[in-house]
């Protein structure tokens, strides 16, 4: 026994009135005591006797944790495995409840051509909200379980307690138990290996006998501050708002330039735009809606890339498109690439894509090509050409995806498409009438 | 309790004496008659194939396990672990089985295609008919020049070469230690075994490549052979439980390897069971998602091919996702029943039993594909051999399984000769004395 020195270190210490070690002059509460052990094997072995002595409310303080404690004090295995493997399940369930709400149920979302709701590709979704759940339990169920964070315990009161985070191997048996009494459990503890065996009393003022209340102040601070960011978040999804969104990463968003048409004082004419420089041929011509296409060239025929000859729409070819067999084939080619998919292979407007829209409760239908009625029979040539260039209603322009020279074999063959679905009997050669009937 | 050392204790049985002889003496003869019973009783109707392809897949099976234990030797040494050191004689002696292995596989799997027989492997078959070939199937015309009988017995010999140069010096340098007890060997094997499981890994991934995959020759899946490591993998963890427990059962190693040995191969099968299920999926998921003809092949005929019940593969795949993952996942979870060892037993004879299937499932539905010679296209099983691919003949692959396994048991006698422990490598000591916490 080393009295007199701890004994010494506690005056020294002595800021908390009444030294802890010994009986306080103020009268107060003896709370446990804390007994030293030399070594963990000495620990364990301590341990194991306060276990069999019949002892309930003791605990071990040690720099790192040493094997067989838990055993020797007869600690249960924890019960975290099975809350974990619960909270593991209820993570997979919800992953794929998740999927199954935002892909399936809430906003049906065709990912090539799979069904909302499948499993296989809902599985590594699943996992990591298996994987998210059991983590989070394991670690926040290790705390709760473990008491922690315990930021005051009253044996810090005694100096020797420091030791447990440096080289002391320490158990403190509490004044609670119920076979506790002051001489003989110290008694027990030096016979069962301590080293060293000191009381513990709490501070003489009933104040500093449990937790500082400023540490629950500042529990409740952090809470009630970490709160304010999910709370302005609701607010954001339950207001409206006339202000334009907060650019937390601006990225290109602001730039210092002028868009067409805008102000500009410094310039004599207050125009930002410079418009044509003199000298200079423009790429587009006037006139025309839309008359610039994508690719930049000098575009003075017409006829070719706009369809319009003299301010109407041609009804024959440009000069150097040339209706053979050859340009037929490609325009089959590109129009079951590009047209087919709304208007249909027939061109009769039944493409998978209406199909589509049809078949999730939508009443829209490709226009039909092939029908006097609906207009694209009797239309100009050159017309037909705009329309696969700049589009139509909601049919957008495919002149960024269709070069010119297609577009115009396009035309051809929808043209030789319009012809096969109303043909009469005296387009057939005469000599293979026969075999239609 | 916590002595982290401890020595052999002095009424151990160490030495293998007359252990392996007998089991040799039992296990050859009756594997022997089990194969050539199998290679008589066959389905007659398709020639040697259904023999050839039941034999590939017995000789994977035995493969992983010698394979699997090649990898726990060296990944011992390259983790200097501790706690294997008492299961590392064992394994090796199990590796050791390598040269006589590949004898037996060049022997059934080589030799034939050798010798002019070519029903095990379509791109064999396609080597008789290459001029043809080259017209209406590219895709493999581009392969065979990797995939030829002459080239693929020369790999298939320099794979058993590695493997038996591994398996022979890990033994032979630990078995040196044996009777010298120079820690510097310890250094030696650690130091070898960075490169040596580089070498050993790379064989194991050209082995899959070459010996299963290429049964479907224009089928390909980079982590075919990660995922049949993983396989290999649960099967010697499996058979490492299983025979070592046999082994103490004879009154050997009964104080060495305790129940804390067996929990941490049980912990590792756990582990690479879902390690296999993970990678499994893995290679599932990407090739039902993109949806490839030339991939989907390979999923389409294991979740839509074959009839109902025992001939329908789609049961086999669901029954392998029940039985070698979710069974054996959810009863190895918890700690209680690795510690258990019949229960752990149990769960190993499962396993290895699994694995095969998962082995019968990987080549039987391969082997039953063909190509229409006029179109070069996949016709799905070739005729005439459908009927003998459909796991009706289960049985026969089952026979020949058995007898393969009997066999490399008389291969294992053979090599389990002297110590059946490191008795001089300074890991015994903690290895010895380890427990789980």
């Amino acid at each position: 026994m080393s009295t007199s020195t701890h004994d010494a270190d506690n005056h020294e210490h002595g800021d908390a009135g009444a030294p802890a070690g010994d009986k306080p002059e103020g009268g107060g509460e003896l709370y446990g005591v804390l007994a030293e052990f030399d070594s963990p094997g000495a620990l364990v072995k301590g341990a194991r006797k306060v276990k069999d002595a019949g002892y309930a409310d003791f605990d071990c303080y040690s720099p790192f944790p040493v094997h067989g404690i838990d055993d020797a004090m007869g600690i249960k295995r924890t019960i975290l495995p099975v809350v974990v493997f619960g909270a593991g399940i209820t993570g997979t369930g919800l992953g794929l409840l998740m999927q199954w709400w935002m892909n399936s149920y809430d906003w049906p979302w065709n990912v090539g051509g799979k069904p909302t709701w499948s499993i296989p590709a809902n599985i590594p979704i699943a996992y990591e909200t298996t994987i998210l759940l059991s983590v989070l339990t394991t670690f926040f169920g290790m705390w709760i379980f473990n008491k922690l964070p315990q930021v005051w315990h009253p044996f810090f009161r005694l100096d020797r307690f420091t030791k447990a985070s440096d080289d002391g191997f320490l158990l403190g048996i509490e004044a609670k138990d119920k076979r506790f009494d002051l001489d003989r459990t110290t008694e027990l503890l030096k016979k069962a290996g301590a080293t060293a065996v000191e009381p513990c009393y709490h501070d003489p003022d009933p104040a500093k006998k449990q937790m500082p209340k400023w540490i629950y102040a500042f529990i409740a601070a952090t809470t009630v501050m970490a709160m304010i960011p999910l709370a302005l978040i609701l607010k954001a999804r339950a207001s409206k708002s006339t202000q334009p969104h907060w650019h937390v990463i601006a990225d290109m968003d602001f730039q210092p330039k002028f868009k067409s048409d805008n102000a500009f004082a410094a310039f004599p004419d207050g125009r930002a735009n410079r418009g044509e420089i003199a000298g200079t041929v423009s790429t587009c011509s006037p006139g025309s809606p839309r008359p610039c296409d994508h690719d930049r060239h000098v575009k003075s025929d017409t006829a070719m890339y706009q369809g319009i000859e003299g301010g109407e729409w041609i009804t024959g070819l440009p000069r150097s498109v040339e209706p053979t067999a050859q340009r037929l084939a490609r325009g089959k080619e590109r129009y079951d690439i590009f047209c087919a998919p709304c208007h249909g292979f027939d061109g009769k407007g039944a493409g998978i894509v209406p199909a589509r829209v049809q078949k999730l409760g939508g009443a829209w239908a490709a226009r039909d090509l092939t029908d006097v009625g609906a207009g694209v029979v009797t239309m100009p040539n050159g017309q037909l050409f705009n329309t696969i260039s700049n589009g139509f209603a909601t049919m957008m322009g495919y002149s960024s995806q269709i070069p010119v020279d297609d577009r115009w074999s396009i035309v051809l063959y929808v043209r030789a498409l319009q012809r096969s679905q109303n043909a009469t009997l005296d387009d057939v050669p005469a000599d293979q009438r026969g075999a239609l009937r | 309790m916590s002595a982290g050392h401890k020595t052999i204790h002095p009424d151990e049985k160490v030495k293998a004496g007359n252990f392996g002889s007998q089991l040799a003496k039992i296990a050859l003869p009756l594997g022997l008659a089990a194969i050539a019973a199998a290679f008589l009783l066959g389905p007659s109707h398709t020639g040697y194939r259904h023999f050839q392809l039941g034999y590939l897949t017995a000789w994977m099976f035995v493969w992983s396990i010698a394979c699997g234990s090649l990898f726990f030797v060296m990944i011992h040494h390259l983790a200097r672990a501790r706690w294997s050191t008492v299961l590392r004689r064992v394994a090796e002696n199990i590796a050791l089985t390598f040269p006589l292995l590949g004898v037996v596989g060049f022997l059934g799997i080589v030799l034939p295609m050798l010798a002019g027989n070519h029903d095990l492997y379509y791109w064999d078959y396609a080597h008789t008919q290459s001029h043809e070939w080259q017209h209406v199937d590219h895709h493999l015309a581009g392969k065979l020049g990797w995939l030829s009988s002459g080239f693929f017995a020369g790999r298939f010999v320099l794979y058993m070469a590695i493997y038996s140069f591994l398996a022979y010096w890990f033994a032979k340098t630990s078995k040196a230690q044996d009777e010298s007890g120079d820690p510097k060997l310890s250094e030696k094997m650690r130091i070898a075994a960075g490169p040596g499981i580089l070498v050993f890994a790379l064989t194991t991934v050209f082995v899959g490549f070459d010996l299963m995959m290429s049964l479907a020759p224009k089928w390909y899946s980079t982590i075919y052979s990660v995922n049949l490591f993983g396989g290999a993998m649960i099967a010697t963890y499996a058979f490492l439980a299983i025979f070592t427990r046999a082994v103490q059962r004879t009154g050997r190693i009964v104080h060495s390897v305790t129940v804390e040995h067996y929990h941490d191969l049980g912990k590792l099968l756990f582990g690479f069971i879902f390690f296999w299920a993970y990678t499994a999926f893995s290679q599932f998921m990407l090739i039902w998602y993109a949806d490839i003809p030339e991939e989907v092949v390979f999923y389409n005929y294991r979740m839509f091919g074959g009839g109902d019940g025992l001939s329908g593969w789609a049961n086999w795949s669901i029954a392998l996702l029940l039985c070698q993952w979710a069974i054996p996942y959810v009863l190895l979870l918890s700690r209680w029943t690795k510690r258990i060892l019949p229960i752990l037993m149990a769960i190993s004879v499962w396993a290895l039993v699994w694995h095969w299937v998962d082995l019968y499932w990987n080549i039987m539905p391969n082997a039953a594909w063909g190509v229409d010679l006029e179109t070069g296209r996949n016709t799905g099983p070739l005729t005439g051999l459908l009927e003998a691919n459909q796991p009706q003949y289960v049985w026969h692959s089952v026979l020949i399984w058995l007898g393969m396994v009997g066999v490399f048991l008389g291969f294992v006698g053979t090599r389990m000769k002297g110590n059946l422990l490191p008795v001089k490598d300074p890991m015994l000591g903690p290895s010895l004395a380890f427990e789980n916490y």
